[in-house]
Protein backbone atom coordinates (compact mmCIF):
# COMPACT_ATOMS: atom_id res chain seq x y z
CA UNK A 1 0.00 0.00 0.00
CA UNK A 2 1.56 3.52 -0.99
CA UNK A 3 1.73 5.68 2.26
CA UNK A 4 -0.54 8.31 0.40
CA UNK A 5 -3.27 5.35 0.62
CA UNK A 6 -2.68 4.44 3.64
CA UNK A 7 -2.31 8.36 5.18
CA UNK A 8 -6.38 8.19 3.24
CA UNK A 9 -7.35 4.58 4.95
CA UNK A 10 -6.29 6.03 8.14
CA UNK A 11 -7.83 9.22 8.10
CA UNK A 12 -11.02 7.70 7.21
CA UNK A 13 -11.23 4.85 9.72
CA UNK A 14 -9.64 7.22 12.64
CA UNK A 15 -12.44 10.18 11.84
CA UNK A 16 -15.35 7.60 12.32
CA UNK A 17 -13.91 6.44 15.01
CA UNK A 18 -13.53 9.41 16.95
CA UNK A 19 -16.75 11.00 16.35
CA UNK A 20 -18.76 8.01 17.84
CA UNK A 21 -16.40 7.17 20.19
CA UNK A 22 -15.68 11.01 21.43
CA UNK A 23 -18.05 12.96 19.49
CA UNK A 24 -14.80 15.23 18.47
CA UNK A 25 -14.38 15.54 14.82
CA UNK A 26 -10.94 15.07 12.53
CA UNK A 27 -9.85 16.83 8.98
CA UNK A 28 -6.37 16.28 7.36
CA UNK A 29 -3.93 19.03 8.41
CA UNK A 30 -2.40 20.78 5.76
CA UNK A 31 1.39 21.15 6.62
CA UNK A 32 1.47 24.98 6.85
CA UNK A 33 -1.00 24.76 9.77
CA UNK A 34 0.79 21.52 11.45
CA UNK A 35 3.32 21.75 14.15
CA UNK A 36 6.24 20.12 13.70
CA UNK A 37 7.09 19.74 17.18
CA UNK A 38 5.41 18.69 20.46
CA UNK A 39 6.55 19.18 23.52
CA UNK A 40 4.66 16.99 25.66
CA UNK A 41 3.24 14.50 23.62
CA UNK A 42 2.17 10.97 24.64
CA UNK A 43 2.47 7.61 22.19
CA UNK A 44 -0.01 4.63 22.02
CA UNK A 45 1.04 1.83 20.53
CA UNK A 46 -0.49 -1.88 19.60
CA UNK A 47 1.01 -4.52 17.49
CA UNK A 48 -1.50 -7.16 15.20
CA UNK A 49 -0.26 -10.52 13.65
CA UNK A 50 -2.49 -11.98 10.90
CA UNK A 51 -2.30 -12.27 7.57
CA UNK A 52 -0.55 -9.05 7.97
CA UNK A 53 1.47 -7.99 10.98
CA UNK A 54 2.21 -4.61 11.80
CA UNK A 55 2.00 -2.06 14.06
CA UNK A 56 -0.37 1.06 14.61
CA UNK A 57 0.61 4.29 16.71
CA UNK A 58 -1.54 7.16 18.22
CA UNK A 59 0.09 10.54 19.54
CA UNK A 60 -1.54 13.22 20.82
CA UNK A 61 -0.83 15.99 22.82
CA UNK A 62 -0.88 15.50 26.59
CA UNK A 63 -3.17 18.39 26.88
CA UNK A 64 -5.53 16.97 24.65
CA UNK A 65 -6.04 13.63 26.74
CA UNK A 66 -8.87 15.12 29.45
CA UNK A 67 -10.77 16.65 26.83
CA UNK A 68 -10.60 13.01 24.93
CA UNK A 69 -11.64 11.57 28.48
CA UNK A 70 -14.43 13.87 29.29
CA UNK A 71 -16.05 13.41 25.77
CA UNK A 72 -16.07 9.45 26.07
CA UNK A 73 -16.80 9.01 29.60
CA UNK A 74 -19.55 12.27 28.94
CA UNK A 75 -18.08 14.27 32.12
CA UNK A 76 -17.04 18.17 32.08
CA UNK A 77 -12.98 18.10 31.53
CA UNK A 78 -12.53 18.83 35.61
CA UNK A 79 -14.26 16.45 36.89
CA UNK A 80 -12.35 14.52 39.15
CA UNK A 81 -13.07 11.36 37.56
CA UNK A 82 -10.66 12.32 34.61
CA UNK A 83 -7.41 11.26 35.94
CA UNK A 84 -4.31 10.21 34.01
CA UNK A 85 -4.93 6.74 34.22
CA UNK A 86 -8.27 7.17 33.03
CA UNK A 87 -7.04 9.67 30.36
CA UNK A 88 -4.53 6.93 29.45
CA UNK A 89 -7.28 4.33 28.74
CA UNK A 90 -9.25 6.59 26.76
CA UNK A 91 -6.63 7.06 24.66
CA UNK A 92 -5.56 3.06 24.60
CA UNK A 93 -9.09 2.66 23.80
CA UNK A 94 -9.30 4.74 20.81
CA UNK A 95 -6.30 3.03 19.38
CA UNK A 96 -7.20 -0.26 19.86
CA UNK A 97 -11.04 0.73 18.16
CA UNK A 98 -8.96 2.27 15.09
CA UNK A 99 -6.84 -0.57 14.87
CA UNK A 100 -9.70 -3.51 14.58
CA UNK A 101 -11.21 -1.28 12.43
CA UNK A 102 -8.10 -0.55 10.09
CA UNK A 103 -7.95 -4.02 9.88
CA UNK A 104 -11.03 -4.72 8.72
CA UNK A 105 -10.46 -2.26 6.07
CA UNK A 106 -7.33 -3.49 5.09
CA UNK A 107 -8.43 -7.86 5.13
CA UNK A 108 -11.76 -7.65 5.14
CA UNK A 109 -14.27 -9.68 7.84
CA UNK A 110 -12.96 -13.05 7.01
CA UNK A 111 -9.65 -13.05 8.87
CA UNK A 112 -8.78 -13.22 12.57
CA UNK A 113 -5.84 -11.14 14.08
CA UNK A 114 -4.43 -11.41 17.22
CA UNK A 115 -3.94 -7.64 19.05
CA UNK A 116 -1.57 -6.86 21.63
CA UNK A 117 -2.60 -4.59 24.57
CA UNK A 118 -2.31 -1.12 23.83
CA UNK A 119 1.20 0.45 25.28
CA UNK A 120 1.30 4.12 26.08
CA UNK A 121 4.29 6.15 26.57
CA UNK A 122 5.66 9.99 26.80
CA UNK A 123 7.13 11.05 23.11
CA UNK A 124 10.52 12.24 23.57
CA UNK A 125 10.98 15.57 22.68
CA UNK A 126 12.60 15.02 18.90
CA UNK A 127 9.68 11.93 18.72
CA UNK A 128 6.89 14.03 17.24
CA UNK A 129 8.88 14.99 14.53
CA UNK A 130 10.33 12.16 12.99
CA UNK A 131 6.95 10.41 13.28
CA UNK A 132 5.80 13.38 11.30
CA UNK A 133 8.38 12.63 9.12
CA UNK A 134 7.93 9.17 8.46
CA UNK A 135 6.67 7.80 5.44
CA UNK A 136 2.52 7.16 5.68
CA UNK A 137 2.31 9.11 8.51
CA UNK A 138 -1.06 11.17 9.34
CA UNK A 139 -1.41 14.34 10.42
CA UNK A 140 -4.66 15.08 11.73
CA UNK A 141 -6.45 17.65 13.34
CA UNK A 142 -8.71 16.42 15.90
CA UNK A 143 -11.24 19.45 17.57
CA UNK A 144 -8.15 21.69 17.09
CA UNK A 145 -5.85 19.48 18.19
CA UNK A 146 -2.87 17.82 16.36
CA UNK A 147 -2.66 14.23 16.07
CA UNK A 148 -0.48 11.94 14.19
CA UNK A 149 -0.96 8.06 13.58
CA UNK A 150 1.19 5.82 11.72
CA UNK A 151 0.31 2.83 10.57
CA UNK A 152 3.34 0.09 10.33
CA UNK A 153 2.90 -2.89 7.72
CA UNK A 154 5.75 -5.66 8.16
CA UNK A 155 4.18 -8.26 6.06
CA UNK B 1 -37.99 -5.25 37.17
CA UNK B 2 -34.69 -4.16 35.85
CA UNK B 3 -32.10 -5.91 34.85
CA UNK B 4 -28.65 -6.87 36.74
CA UNK B 5 -25.22 -6.55 34.86
CA UNK B 6 -21.81 -7.24 35.11
CA UNK B 7 -19.08 -5.30 32.37
CA UNK B 8 -16.36 -7.29 32.12
CA UNK B 9 -12.97 -5.33 30.78
CA UNK B 10 -9.58 -4.53 32.34
CA UNK B 11 -10.16 -0.80 31.69
CA UNK B 12 -12.19 0.98 34.17
CA UNK B 13 -12.83 3.82 31.74
CA UNK B 14 -14.35 0.93 29.19
CA UNK B 15 -16.61 -0.16 31.74
CA UNK B 16 -17.89 3.57 32.69
CA UNK B 17 -18.78 3.98 29.12
CA UNK B 18 -20.71 1.40 28.62
CA UNK B 19 -22.22 1.85 31.95
CA UNK B 20 -22.99 5.36 30.64
CA UNK B 21 -24.17 3.70 27.26
CA UNK B 22 -26.76 1.65 29.33
CA UNK B 23 -28.27 4.93 30.39
CA UNK B 24 -28.42 6.51 27.02
CA UNK B 25 -30.47 3.25 25.42
CA UNK B 26 -32.93 3.83 28.28
CA UNK B 27 -32.71 0.70 29.19
CA UNK B 28 -33.90 -0.49 32.97
CA UNK B 29 -30.77 -1.38 35.18
CA UNK B 30 -31.43 -2.71 38.44
CA UNK B 31 -27.43 -3.41 39.00
CA UNK B 32 -24.33 -2.68 37.50
CA UNK B 33 -21.42 -4.90 38.66
CA UNK B 34 -18.07 -4.73 37.23
CA UNK B 35 -14.82 -7.25 37.11
CA UNK B 36 -11.74 -6.52 35.50
CA UNK B 37 -11.03 -10.19 33.99
CA UNK B 38 -13.00 -13.10 33.75
CA UNK B 39 -11.20 -14.87 37.18
CA UNK B 40 -12.76 -11.71 39.10
CA UNK B 41 -16.05 -11.89 36.96
CA UNK B 42 -16.50 -15.82 37.42
CA UNK B 43 -16.15 -14.99 41.18
CA UNK B 44 -19.03 -11.65 41.10
CA UNK B 45 -21.10 -14.62 38.99
CA UNK B 46 -21.52 -16.94 42.02
CA UNK B 47 -22.17 -14.55 44.88
CA UNK B 48 -24.36 -11.82 42.38
CA UNK B 49 -27.65 -12.79 40.97
CA UNK B 50 -26.81 -11.78 37.13
CA UNK B 51 -29.18 -11.84 34.32
CA UNK B 52 -26.47 -10.66 31.28
CA UNK B 53 -23.19 -10.62 31.07
CA UNK B 54 -21.01 -8.40 28.65
CA UNK B 55 -17.23 -9.05 28.22
CA UNK B 56 -14.11 -7.93 26.57
CA UNK B 57 -11.84 -10.94 24.68
CA UNK B 58 -8.17 -9.82 25.89
CA UNK B 59 -7.88 -9.33 29.19
CA UNK B 60 -4.86 -9.95 31.42
CA UNK B 61 -5.61 -13.07 34.06
CA UNK B 62 -8.30 -14.64 32.50
CA UNK B 63 -9.63 -13.24 29.15
CA UNK B 64 -13.28 -13.73 27.60
CA UNK B 65 -13.63 -16.80 26.22
CA UNK B 66 -11.89 -19.04 28.69
CA UNK B 67 -14.39 -16.88 31.14
CA UNK B 68 -17.19 -18.32 28.59
CA UNK B 69 -15.70 -21.52 28.61
CA UNK B 70 -15.65 -22.19 32.47
CA UNK B 71 -19.31 -20.88 32.68
CA UNK B 72 -20.65 -23.09 30.12
CA UNK B 73 -18.97 -26.14 32.37
CA UNK B 74 -20.73 -24.85 35.71
CA UNK B 75 -24.58 -25.67 35.76
CA UNK B 76 -25.25 -22.30 37.61
CA UNK B 77 -23.58 -20.21 35.01
CA UNK B 78 -24.51 -22.26 31.80
CA UNK B 79 -27.51 -20.12 31.24
CA UNK B 80 -26.62 -16.56 31.91
CA UNK B 81 -26.26 -14.74 28.40
CA UNK B 82 -22.88 -13.77 27.13
CA UNK B 83 -22.08 -10.57 25.27
CA UNK B 84 -18.87 -10.10 24.00
CA UNK B 85 -17.62 -6.23 23.77
CA UNK B 86 -14.90 -6.12 21.54
CA UNK B 87 -12.86 -3.86 18.63
CA UNK B 88 -12.47 -7.16 16.28
CA UNK B 89 -14.35 -7.20 12.93
CA UNK B 90 -13.26 -10.86 12.04
CA UNK B 91 -16.62 -12.58 11.35
CA UNK B 92 -14.47 -15.94 11.30
CA UNK B 93 -14.21 -14.95 14.47
CA UNK B 94 -17.62 -14.20 15.84
CA UNK B 95 -18.97 -17.41 14.24
CA UNK B 96 -16.28 -19.01 16.52
CA UNK B 97 -17.42 -17.34 19.20
CA UNK B 98 -20.99 -18.06 18.74
CA UNK B 99 -20.36 -21.55 18.24
CA UNK B 100 -18.99 -21.59 21.75
CA UNK B 101 -22.46 -20.31 23.12
CA UNK B 102 -21.73 -16.59 22.99
CA UNK B 103 -25.41 -14.93 23.12
CA UNK B 104 -24.17 -11.65 20.55
CA UNK B 105 -21.25 -9.50 20.06
CA UNK B 106 -21.33 -6.06 20.17
CA UNK B 107 -18.29 -4.32 17.76
CA UNK B 108 -17.02 -1.28 19.42
CA UNK B 109 -17.13 1.44 19.15
CA UNK B 110 -21.22 0.61 20.22
CA UNK B 111 -24.11 3.23 20.16
CA UNK B 112 -27.21 3.14 22.85
CA UNK B 113 -29.17 1.91 19.93
CA UNK B 114 -26.82 -1.40 18.88
CA UNK B 115 -26.57 -2.15 22.50
CA UNK B 116 -30.50 -2.03 23.20
CA UNK B 117 -31.04 -4.01 19.73
CA UNK B 118 -28.78 -6.46 20.93
CA UNK B 119 -30.24 -6.69 24.84
CA UNK B 120 -33.72 -6.49 23.16
CA UNK B 121 -32.76 -10.07 21.30
CA UNK B 122 -31.69 -11.57 23.98
CA UNK B 123 -33.96 -10.59 26.76
CA UNK B 124 -36.55 -9.57 24.64
CA UNK B 125 -38.11 -5.87 24.50
CA UNK B 126 -39.57 -5.69 27.77
CA UNK B 127 -37.27 -3.81 29.46
CA UNK B 128 -36.59 -0.15 29.27
CA UNK B 129 -38.68 3.08 29.39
Amino acid sequence: MDPESTKELLADVFSQVAERLAFMFSEPAEEDEFPDFCQQALMATMTFEGPTTGRLTLAVPHDMCPELTANVLGLDPDDDAITESASQDALKELLNITCGHVLTTLAGEEPIFNLSVPEIAPLPNDGWNKLYREAGTCPLLVDDNPVLIHLQLDS
Amino acid sequence: MGLKVLLVDDSETVRAVMAKTFDLAGLDIEAVHHAANGKEALAVLRQESVDLVFTDINMPVMGGVEMLETMKQDSALANIPVVIVSTEGSATRVDQLKEKGVSAYVRKPFTPEGLREVIDSIIGDSNGS
